[in-house]
């Protein structure tokens, strides 16, 4: 079981895992499922933590961990629809409020574009560009080379732009 | 207002995906939900702890005492380790697999996009093999894809590609098939063709094991071998 301390600073990290589970689960009790999941294992294999090695990286491979083992598995299993194709434009989590301002629509293209990513493309962006995380945490947390980073957010932010270049033609 | 998201440069997207997507905060009552249940429980001794640890302690002795005497399990190799993962899938799909010879055509853009793994060239199935799915799947902490067939016989027939670089197919399990060298490898009662394609191991898993069927097991191989390319799309 973890000390006190570890607990305290593993619970700084609380907000910016909550958003990412956000992003990934687009489902706010999914996410705090998929958050209380990992502080749970965080806790439990605590001793498998190296102190001063970087601790939210650890968390945030956890959380990914535990989405892609557990939450994709039960995903998969509604996902493929009777003709074999998942509906993608199914709302899995809910829409920003209506609201008039230019800012609020931007927003909700923004977010539909970028939960049309591919779970690779959609977590790079959200670590290296929301989180602001270095690139050799970016891959240490998706467990691949900082090239394979480097490559996916070009290609992300590729595919990004395309995206809304559609959403903008209609 | 998407005109500056579409034409931005690459740093600019970056500061405008930092500053315009909204950020969610974790909720009071999932913070204290956590805080609860990282407090340990609280502690009640029972009189019967005592004796029973010891007892628990002197076996523990015992065990550690003989256990050098113990047959061991050596750690499985590296392709032997993923047979195993793939073998569990395809008995997972053996009990709850979905049956619709219309997946494999139509899902492939979908897999691709979930697994990224393409398939270039794909074995749609014959008079032999008729593919009754397919699925992403999640192994050994690798993506893939799982494409499932089954013969006149009711054998299911499952072939997985994971990515793998570096992966060694054991040698001496090599077995010829016509241009083809697989190694054939067994895991639980299963046989599994494992084979490289570039950075991408392909397996293909059956529950035939016997001398008979291990011929025509070759013959699906060729069949899924030869149609299907698979490659690394992102």
């Amino acid at each position: 079981m973890a000390s006190g301390e570890f607990e305290r600073h593993a619970l700084e990290h609380l907000d910016a895992l909550y958003n990412f589970a956000m992003y990934l689960t687009r489902n706010p009790p999914e996410a705090d499922d998929l958050v209380q999941e990992t502080y749970l294992r965080a806790f439990r294999f605590a001793d498998r933590f190296t102190p001063g090695t970087h601790l939210r990286a650890w968390l945030f491979q956890i959380l990914r961990n535990t989405f892609l083992t557990f939450y994709r598995l039960r995903e998969r299993e509604s996902a493929i629809a009777d003709d074999g194709v998942p509906d993608w434009d199914a709302p899995m989590f809910h829409d920003a409020p209506e609201d008039s301002s230019s800012a609020m629509e931007a927003h909700t293209d923004l977010e539909r574009a970028l939960r049309r990513l591919p779970e690779e493309f959609r977590t790079v962006l959200l670590l290296a560009e929301i989180e602001g995380m270095p690139l050799e945490e970016v891959a240490f947390v998706m467990n691949c080379p900082v090239g394979t980073v480097k490559s996916r957010i070009f290609r992300a932010k590729e595919r990004l732009r395309a995206l809304l270049r559609d959403y903008k033609q209609k | 207002m998407n005109e500056r998201f579409a034409d931005a440069s690459d740093e600019a997207l970056g500061q405008l995906l930092a500053a315009e997507l909204p950020r969610y905060t974790a909720p009071a009552r999932l913070r204290a939900a956590i805080v609860e249940g990282a407090a340990p429980p609280p502690r009640r001794r029972a009189a019967w702890l005592a004796p029973a640890l010891a007892s628990a302690a002197t076996a523990l002795v015992l065990v550690l005492a003989f256990l050098p005497l113990l047959p061991r399990t050596p750690p499985p190799d590296p392709a032997q380790r993923l047979v195993r993962a793939v073998v569990a899938e395809h008995e997972r799909a053996l009990m709850w697999g979905a049956r619709n010879p219309r997946i494999i055509p139509a899902a492939l853009p979908w897999l691709t996009q979930e697994s990224g793994i393409g398939l270039t060239r794909v074995f749609g199935g014959d008079d032999r093999l008729m593919p009754v799915g397919a699925e992403p799947v999640y192994l050994d902490g690798r993506r893939g894809i799982a494409l499932y067939y089954r013969d006149g016989d009711d054998h299911l027939v499952t072939y997985t590609v994971l990515p793998a670089p570096g992966l060694p197919v054991p040698d001496r399990r090599r077995v010829q098939i016509e241009r083809f060298r697989p190694a054939l490898l067994h895991e639980e009662g299963f046989s599994a063709w494992v084979w490289k394609q570039g950075d991408l191991a392909c397996f293909l898993v059956s529950d035939m094991v016997s001398e008979a069927d291990l011929e025509r097991f070759k013959d699906y191989f060729v069949r899924v071998r030869t149609a299907t390319e698979p490659v690394p799309a992102y």
